[in-house]
């Protein structure tokens, strides 16, 4: 069968649609054929799939044959079964007769003929030629045609169809395309179950010997294209997928050894996307295929059908995995393909999928997803690509223009070198190329970065090539290469160590190996080859492996090669920056860059170092950054990028301190600090957040008090490997509530070095506002240039045990605490201290929680209070406070009592008393110039409590600056010691008076009345030794606390003087008297505290004494009525006596004659008699008369009775002695029986 | 032979890279491993994809090329493992079981009181339990 296979590839490529064959009985064709041509390809049909579901297939493409034709014709039925995929899919049978009879006899039979045959499909069309004008004609056509109808159509299915040529019938073609769609689809079933059927036939096969892959692939493949031609790709693609597999289990099966392929000319060329590269029967041995052609052969077809379901995303993914599959097996064979075969497929392979599938797609009508996908499949095409020419590249000498990146290191270091059955000698009349080579690779030295950061170059070679060519020429031996190079390593040489060390020593010995070139040109076959020989060895090889020119001149010129190198790895880095692979497209980015930069184009350089810069940098990724940054940095000092080289010579600096040795960080912070002072054009604020970190210290913030100022200690740790000076340091506060207010910069004035390290700076806080306050900013300047810091938190030295990690949130560093009480200044004692006399008032002192350190206590006595600033003011610890005041805080020394001087009523408090509470003592006398007056029932005293108040104005200025002020005014009470009230206890006969004084103590200590005297005022007397002293002596009197007592005198009035004198005088009564109390409740001795001790004080107080008003001369008295009671319209006398009861004094008020006057309501009384008159009365004491006067009350009830007056002699003279009654009873006048006359 | 293994934080920082290579070349691993990220990202990001593997830490194979491969895991909270072996027949079963025993020492060295959360792990005895583990994932004991 395997003969079939040219014929079955010369039948595949000249049929590529559904054939459909057309009978045409009546010679109607040519009258047809326009407008049955013009229904193809088939719009819409619907076909079954190999699952048997229906699918809907567009413009399916179909060509009407007739029968008759040569192409139809001359086919043996044994071809026609095996490749019954061109056979025609449906037959039309194209009739026209106008006659029945004619049907009857002839057209029918003929017709029967034809369509007896059950392969077929097929279907009548009735052509009607008859004009429809022509009504008779019509009419027999439509006769015909339903003979005809009744004849061929079946209850199944209808098989005519009628078709008038003149005209138009649209049901007709839609009739038409039904019939013929079905037809069509009735053949593919029947013919795919045919074919599955014989696949399975042979699948059974398989391990048979009979078993021919090449029949199975004919069969298989045939199915394929007949789907293929329906236009069900999936089901044809499906059909392929199988054969592939079908074909690698085939080829892998242990077996005899069957030929690879891959050797003629142009292979080299990857043909995976190109079907038709080579006939089948070229790549056909032993009925198995050759895999290097078949794979790519099969893979082809199937980027074929999915390019027609435009799906260029799949062939990509395919795509790329083909090629990484098939470089292993290229590997597989490489010793038998040409030198470096593998790496050139694989780059023509990568090439074709990516022209092809970028051409076949169009981004808009795939999902974000695909697309992304899809750029990442081109990307990593690309890449494998790019690979794959530096492996090249590398091969032919230009290793030395490579970037000895981390990326290209890691492609090509774990990359194995080819492995030819012998490596490739060097040509003949070669010795200019080796020369030049020779020239180059001397020429080359690695680029010296800024900074003389020298880094061994990472490897972009697996192993040696000079010891791995040396080694594959077969006639050298290893032992002699390894004694030859390097005898300490034998190791290295293993073939299949992929990453044998390249150690330094060998290396060292390979470059010098490439020493001057010798002269001769043809080398001795057992010399080991130079290195420029290998390269030229290899050049010479590729070129023969290489059939396409055009790859070849990549490789012709340095400036060739990078212009690919370029094209490359864009376009693997544009692709993956449209995947989801940034990572990989910004690495890349970073080799165009360093390509740039060797060619002087730093612009564009910059853009992309720091575009891997920024992604290195944000990942945290120091040792890949450590390797490019220097090269930014380099760019940009070439740029004069001030702004951006310094930024970049601080991120240097702040990387991990072990990535550059300590000279290379000496010589950026050298660079820092150079173009710190500097001219620099443009000054900006250089970040170096993560340079110079800062952070409060340990343990709780700062806590001041509202408007205090403070000092914040805040360290700072420098990056710098060296110590640096800066200029100014400020430091922000920012609230932390609130990020806009209290920001407020605090200077460090002087200047600073920073060490390296931690460094603690403390910065003075002015008064801020209450709040939370963190660390916000660090400014400063090294010469010229500002610098900030953020970096509160991030990237703090590692070493350091303070580190603080970057997710730890911001902690405040400063509280000011909202307004308070910091000091409280309350009087000792609230009972009253005594008036004019030296007393001390006390003053409790306590500081909350605040030192009252250097605090000064401001006393300003108001009126009529006087400091005694000759006296110390004393200053102790207060007792009251020591209750719960720790016992640790004993070294203030409990009872101390320091005293210190007053000076213009300023106190300085002592160091001391800073921070316990204290009391402070100071003298004051309280000043009433007024005379205390004492009570008596006479005079009665309405005292104020407001008299014996006096205010202290207290005002204490305290914290560090005495920026805090406390002031208070506090209120203190002064009294006399006594109050003194007197009475007249009572009255001798004999004008003695006793006169009582009662002492009222006002304070709340003992007071001793030592001695008393009174001075009486003129008109009284004293009796007996008339020296003012008491009539008993008792002295001292104690009188405790709130106690009274009482001393008496025993005085009597004296001499007639002016009256009014006598009333306006006053009599003094001083009291001498001692108190012992203590200061601490109240009034105290004002000399020095003693107990027991009192001084003799002395109090004087005034009493006004007044004479006794009750000195009558006359006595009237109420004689007692002579009735037992009153009564209405009765007489009764009314009677007074009056009694001189002394001889008046006074002339004025002499004479004998009395005046008197009853005075009597007229409503209730009728006086009968006189009201008023004269009486005599004899001047001599005791002479009495009685006046007697009749009334008549005249309404019943209690009534005022008449009274007597005297007007001339004034009420008090006059004394009520018996006094007269105040009301008398009137009772009713009794019932008069004179005018009861009896009823009789 | 695994040539690189790595732990990577979850905010893609380094916390771990131990190259097991001889030659100084430490630098392309660490690029290997950066770059391999790219995939975790994107299975990450794309749980339709890869909705099967969602709900398990190993991630297998994040990267095959030609010459070594890169598995990773994932844990819950974001730590990514690394490995990078030039091994081309590497069983799934075994990269697993590697990375389980990876993970128990790296929850061992993490909850060290003095170790700092998303910092590098500094722990001598980590990198001593890593090198074990590594060498015995060679010998083909692992289990």
């Amino acid at each position: 069968m395997a003969n079939y296979l040219a014929q079955f590839q010369t039948i595949k490529s000249s049929s590529d649609r559904i054939v459909i064959a057309v009978e045409d009985v009546s010679d109607l064709w040519l009258n047809v054929k326009e407008s049955f041509e013009r229904r193809v390809p088939v719009k819409k049909a619907c076909l079954n799939n190999k699952a048997r579901n229906p699918v809907f297939v567009d413009n399916l493409p179909a060509e009407f044959i007739q029968t008759t034709d040569s192409r139809l014709r001359s086919r043996f039925p044994q071809e026609q079964y095996l490749f019954w995929f061109r056979e025609p899919y449906a037959t039309v049978v194209l009739v026209t007769c106008e006659d029945l009879d004619e049907f009857k006899t002839i057209l029918k039979p003929r017709l029967k003929l034809i369509v007896q045959n059950d392969e077929r499909e097929w279907f009548i069309v009735f052509v009607s030629k008859a004009h429809p004008s022509n009504d008779q004609a019509t009419k027999m056509a439509k006769k015909v045609y339903a003979r005809l109808e009744a004849d061929f159509n079946t209850k199944k299915r209808e098989r005519c169809c009628k078709f008038d040529l003149h005209g138009p019938d649209a049901e007709f073609w839609d009739d038409f395309d039904s019939k013929m769609v079905d037809c069509i689809r009735n053949t593919l079933d029947r013919r795919v179950q045919f074919y599955e059927e014989e696949i399975r036939r042979l699948s059974e096969q398989r391990f048979t010997p009979i078993w021919n892959f090449c029949n199975f692939f004919i069969l298989k493949e045939s199915l394929a294209f007949m789907f293929e031609m329906s236009n069900l790709h999936e089901d044809s693609l499906r059909e392929y997928d199988e054969l592939e597999l079908c074909y690698s289990e085939s080829v892998t099966s242990p077996g005899k050894h069957r030929e690879f392929g891959g050797l003629d000319t142009g292979d080299d060329q990857a043909a995976l996307l190109n079907p038709g590269f080579k006939a089948l029967t070229q790549i056909v041995q032993d009925d198995v295929f050759r895999e290097f052609e078949f794979r790519q052969y099969i893979f082809a077809c199937q980027a074929k059908l999915l390019f027609k379901l435009s799906r260029p995303v799949e062939v990509a993914a395919r795509g790329h995995a083909f090629v990484v599959g098939f470089s292993k097996t290229l590997a597989l064979h490489e010793n038998s393909l040409p030198f470096c075969f593998r790496e050139v497929w694989v780059i023509t392979a990568c090439l074709g999928l990516i022209k092809s599938t970028t051409s076949h797609y169009d981004g808009g009508a795939v999902s974000v997803d695909s697309e992304k996908e899809f750029h990442r499949l081109q990307g990593d095409l690309y890449s494998l690509c790019r690979i794959k020419f530096m492996r090249l590249a590398y091969l032919i000498g230009y290793g030395v223009e490579i970037e000895k990146s981390p990326v290209n290191s890691a492609s090509l270091s774990m990359l194995p070198w080819p492995k030819p059955a012998t490596w490739p000698s060097i040509p003949p009349d070669s010795s200019a190329e080796v020369m030049e080579k020779e020239k180059m690779i001397l020429q080359s030295k690695s680029r010296e970065k800024l900074f003389n950061i020298y880094r061994k170059p990472l490897p972009l070679e697996p192993s040696l090539l000079l010891r791995e060519a040396n080694r594959r020429r077969a006639f050298l031996s290893v032992g002699n290469l390894s004694e030859l190079y390097d005898s300490a390593d034998g190791s290295g040489l293993d073939a299949n160590s992929k990453l044998s060390p390249n150690r330094s020593a060998s290396n060292f010995m390979a470059r010098t190996m490439s020493g001057p070139a010798m002269s001769e040109t043809s080398l001795p076959v057992d010399r080991p080859m130079r290195l420029s020989e290998i390269h030229v060895a290899a050049e010479h090889a590729l070129k023969q492996t290489i059939s396409d020119p055009d790859f070849m001149t990549s490789f012709s010129s340095v400036e060739e090669f990078e212009k690919r190198y370029m094209e490359l790895t864009k376009g693997a880095a544009d692709n993956y920056h449209r995947s989801w692979w940034k990572r990989h497209g910004v690495v890349l980015d970073g080799e165009i860059a360093a390509l740039f930069f060797k060619h002087g184009n730093y612009d564009l350089a910059v853009k992309s170092y720091e575009k891997v810069c920024a992604l290195y940098s944000a990942e945290g990724w120091e040792e890949l950054l450590a390797d490019v940054l220097p090269d930014l940095a380099e760019c940009q000092k070439i740029l004069n990028d001030e702004a951006g080289y310094l930024a970049s010579c601080v991120k240097l600096l702040s990387l991990d301190s072990t990535l550059f040795s300590s000279k290379e960080r000496q010589a950026f912070q050298s660079e820092v600090v150079r173009l710190a002072h500097s001219e620099m054009k443009h000054l900006v604020p250089l970040d170096v957040s993560s340079l110079i970190t800062f952070a409060g210290n340990a343990g709780p913030p700062l806590e001041l008090c509202d408007g205090d100022p403070g000092t914040l200690s805040v360290a700072v740790w420098s990056g710098f490997p060296d110590d640096i000076t800066l200029e100014s340091l400020s430091l922000r506060l920012s609230a932390w509530s609130s990020a806009d207010e209290g920001i407020k910069a605090i200077k460090s004035s002087d200047s600073h070095v920073l060490k390296p390290g931690r460094n603690t700076i403390s910065f003075d806080i002015p008064p801020q506002k209450p709040g939370s306050y963190v660390l916000g900013a660090l400014t400063g300047h090294i010469g010229k240039l500002s610098f900030r810091s953020h970096g509160f938190s991030q990237d703090g030295p590692v070493e350091t045990d303070e580190f603080m990690s970057f997710e730890k949130p911001t902690r405040p560093v400063l509280k000011v605490r909202k307004p308070r009480a910091l000091v409280d200044i309350t009087p000792a004692v609230s009972s009253a201290l005594l008036m004019n006399e030296l007393q001390w008032i006390g003053l409790i002192v306590k500081p909350i929680d605040y030192s009252l350190k250097g605090g000064i206590l401001h006393i300003d006595a108001g009126a009529e209070l006087k400091i005694e600033e000759s006296q110390m003011i004393e200053i102790e610890n207060y007792r009251g406070d020591m209750e719960h005041a720790s016992s640790a805080n004993s070294s203030a020394e409990a009872g101390k009592v320091e005293k210190i001087p007053i000076e213009n009523g300023k106190i300085k408090l002592p160091d001391w008393a800073s921070d316990v509470t204290t009391l402070v003592w100071f003298p004051v006398r309280a000043i009433d110039d007024t005379i205390a007056r004492g009570e008596s029932p006479a005079s009665p005293q309405k005292q104020s409590i407001v008299d014996g108040m006096r205010m202290i104005a207290l005002k204490l200025e305290f914290g560090v600056f005495h920026n805090q002020v406390f002031e208070r005014t506090i209120a203190v009470h002064f009294t006399n010691p006594f109050h003194v009230s007197t009475r007249v206890v009572d009255k001798c006969n004999d004008g003695t008076l006793l006169l009582q004084v009662i002492l009222r103590s006002e304070v709340k200590a003992t007071l001793h009345v030592k001695d008393v005297q009174l001075d009486l005022q003129s008109g009284f007397e004293h009796l007996g030794k008339g020296d003012g002293r008491p009539a008993s002596s008792l002295f001292p009197l104690v009188i405790a606390p709130s106690s009274r007592a009482g001393i008496l005198f025993i005085i009597r009035l004296s001499g007639t003087k002016d009256l009014d004198e006598v009333e306006n005088a006053d009599s003094m009564l001083n009291i001498k008297y001692g108190i012992s109390g203590e200061r601490t409740t109240g009034a105290h001795s004002p000399g020095p505290v003693q107990p027991g001790d009192s001084e003799e004080l002395l109090f004087k107080i005034a009493l006004r004494l007044k004479r006794p008003v009750l000195d009558p001369c006359l006595a009237v008295g109420f004689l007692p009525f002579s009735t037992d009671c009153l009564r209405v319209g009765q007489l009764v006398n009314m009677r007074w006596r009056v009694e001189r009861l002394k001889s008046p004094e006074d002339a004025s008020i002499s004479g004998d004659e009395i005046l008197y006057q009853v005075d009597a309501n007229p409503q209730n009384w009728m006086v009968a008699g006189r009201k008023c008159g004269h009486v005599s009365l004899s001047n001599e004491q005791g002479s009495r008369m009685e006046i007697t006067v009749t009334c008549i009350p005249l309404v019943s009830g209690y009534v005022h009775p008449p009274q007597l007056g005297l007007p001339e002699v004034g009420e008090v003279n006059i004394s009520c002695n018996p006094a007269g009654p105040h009301l008398v009873c009137v009772l009713p006048p009794a019932l008069s029986t004179s005018y009861c006359i009896p009823a009789v | 032979m695994i040539v690189c293994v790595a732990v990577v934080g979850h905010q893609n920082n380094p916390l771990y890279l131990q190259s097991f290579t001889e030659a100084d070349d430490a630098l392309k691993l660490h690029h290997i491993v950066h770059c391999s990220l790219d995939v975790i990202d994107e299975r990450v990001n794309n749980p339709k994809r890869s909705a099967p593997t969602l709900n398990e830490t190993f991630l297998g194979l994040l990267y095959p090329t030609e010459n070594y491969k890169v598995y990773g895991y994932l844990t819950n909270t974001k730590v990514k493992f690394i490995m990078v072996t030039t091994d081309l027949d590497v069983k799934d079963a075994d990269a697993r079981n590697f990375f389980r025993k990876f993970h128990a020492a790296y929850v061992d060295a993490v909850s060290n009181p003095f170790h700092v959360p998303g910092k590098k792990i500094a722990s001598r005895s980590f990198g001593a339990r890593v090198s074990t583990i590594v060498k015995s994932f060679g010998s083909g004991t692992t289990g």
